[in-house]
């Protein structure tokens, strides 16, 4: 009870503490799925079919990872240089009630770009998503994975590591991720590592539950991502509990 | 005692010992202050207490049980204002004073009259519900406090509360202060403002590069010092030579400032001293008043080493 009612109060602190940057990650999550929709194509004036739905169902991917792998990181990071770290783990909360309500608001956070990014696609190519219902836990162990792998790095690394390292990200992330192609165009050595980290996993199960008649979900995908999620959940925690 | 610490050792990886061996004890009650400078080991110390940090030996108690052990116990025993700014950017002072009383497992319609209660006595009625992001440094100090006195712990730990506050609200927030340990609260007031802290606290430790140098009242300390009155020299800048004390006292040079403890009984010629040491163009100025905490302080702690901006700290609020 006392847990469920922490949890409660602290979904209420973060999510008034973030509600005036959400109208601003909402734009810019749109931004993010609408410059991938529209922007490809210019790039690349005549697009296959298969291409034209990699784009569609890889920009909402990208958008959950850009939030989870860039934006959070940093963010935590920063109330973690700042103190307000250590100030919400004074607090006479369980920990574990602390994290699960701020990786409760940072979904709520990711969701609204998520669905902008499937809209502006399936219209800017008029496309007829037979959406599977596995989509919601497809979207959500996406989130989630993104988010605890996030928060598992700005809680070990130091601040400045963290700005560092997720600026790389958004390039390893945009280049260089199999989200809008097929990882067979990939060196074959920088498929094999994909294979191991859970940006690949991540594409597989949104465009195969956001277009299952175009992709196949692979069996091992789900799994990929639930390793990684309890991984980076548990490094938080680690980390969330520890006294230096 | 409400709060015992015995022998608390604090080593950092880096090799800084923060705290060495550090025994204090807080009653109910009662307002204990930790007064020293930057990088004492202050701040560590309440860390410890509230399980931000492992001792690496020694013991911390509170109605004798174990701290360390149980660090989630600790927290729910002790309210603590954080020397940073809380993270309330987009809260109002009511919604964050009130979430706290919430979290802290106060029931709603207590938390309510306390935070109300509280406004009225620290003055913040005209922002109760504007954005935290909008206020000023001092009023989000003001807020923190509240947050940390409308349901309070058995102990109550403040970090630098004043920082940033203006004078009148610096009076409010003392009086909040001590209706706290009137309520029976214990209060652990981290602080390096001496002249504040003389005012305020029943007992107090200097804390130096992780010892407790010396503990008391204020008027203990006082009278360890061996000098009533203190008498301070403003040197001439372009002076080589300070001069020297005929009262076989402490004497202190802060800046360019020398202070000399003197006897009550010497008060006559000290001045004479002073008069003679002005007419021969060695002094600019001098001013013979009853010896202060600050003067304990700068004794122990020694004057070089204070930082002039602390100094300036406390005189400025002095004159506040």
């Amino acid at each position: 009870m006392q847990a469920l009612r922490s949890y409660r109060l602290l979904v209420t602190w973060q999510s008034l503490r973030k509600k005036a940057y959400l109208p601003l990650m909402m734009a810019v999550q749109t931004l993010f799925s609408l410059g991938i929709v529209l922007g490809y194509p210019l790039l690349f004036p005549t697009l296959d079919r298969t291409t034209i739905y990699l784009i569609a169902t890889g920009a909402p991917a990208i958008s959950m990872v850009s939030v989870g792998l860039v934006a959070l990181p940093q963010t935590v990071g920063e109330a973690k240089s700042e103190g307000s770290l250590a100030y919400m783990r004074s607090l006479p909360v369980p920990r574990l009630a602390y994290l699960v309500a701020d990786l409760t608001v940072w979904l709520a956070i990711v969701v609204p770009g998520v669905v902008l990014g499937v809209l502006v696609g399936a219209w800017r190519f008029g496309l007829d998503l037979q959406v599977s219902p596995l989509v919601i836990p497809a979207v959500v162990m996406v989130a989630l994975t993104a988010t605890c792998v996030g928060y598992a790095l700005a809680s070990v690394l130091p601040y400045m590591l963290t700005v560092i390292i997720t600026q790389a990200i958004v390039v390893f992330v945009f280049m260089f991720s199999p989200l809008t192609f097929l990882p067979d165009k990939l060196p074959a050595w920088l498929e094999t590592i994909h294979r191991l980290l859970p940006i690949q996993a991540m594409g597989e199960v949104t465009r195969g539950t956001i277009a299952p008649n175009e992709f196949p979900l692979p069996p091992g995908a789900f799994l990929t991502l639930a390793v990684w999620c309890v991984l980076g959940f548990l490094v938080t925690y680690a980390a969330m509990t520890r006294r230096a | 005692m409400l709060l015992e610490i015995e022998n608390l050792k604090k080593v950092f990886r880096s090799g800084v010992r923060a705290n060495d061996g550090i025994d204090l004890s807080i009653d109910s009650g009662e307002v204990f202050g930790l007064l020293g400078h930057n990088g004492a080991g202050k701040t560590t110390l309440v860390n410890q207490v509230i399980g931000l940090l492992k001792p690496t030996d020694g013991s911390i108690r509170i109605d004798r049980r174990d701290m360390i052990a149980d660090p989630g116990l600790a927290r729910r025993l002790c309210s603590f204002q954080a020397q940073s700014q809380v993270p309330i950017d987009g809260l109002t002072p009511r919604q964050a004073i009130e979430l706290l009383g919430q979290l802290r497992g106060a029931a709603g319609a207590d938390v309510r009259r306390r935070r109300a209660r509280l406004v009225d006595a620290l003055d913040l009625g005209e922002w109760l519900d504007v954005d935290a992001a909008r206020l000023s440094g001092g009023v989000k100090r003001l807020v923190a406090f509240a947050m940390a006195a409308v349901a309070p712990g058995r102990l109550v730990m403040l970090d630098e509360p004043t920082n940033d506050v203006d004078p009148i609200r610096r009076r409010l927030l003392w009086q909040q202060v001590r209706s706290l340990a009137d309520e029976g609260a214990a209060v652990l007031l981290v602080t390096h403002n001496v002249v504040e802290a003389e005012r305020s606290v029943d007992r107090l430790a200097i804390l130096d590069a992780g010892h407790v140098i010396t503990e008391g009242t204020p008027a203990e300390l006082k009278a360890r010092l061996g000098a009533e009155l203190r008498l301070e020299l403003v040197v001439d800048p372009r002076a080589t030579e300070l001069p020297v004390s005929p009262f076989g006292r402490s004497a202190v040079p802060v800046g360019n400032r020398l202070m000399v403890g003197v006897p009550m009984d010497a008060a006559g010629p000290a001045v004479g001293w002073a008069e003679s040491l002005q007419r021969a163009g060695a002094v600019e100025e001098f001013t013979l008043g009853p010896a202060t905490l600050e003067d304990v302080y700068v004794a122990m702690v020694g004057g070089l080493e204070v930082r002039p901006a602390e100094m300036e700290e406390s005189f400025d609020a002095s004159a506040a």
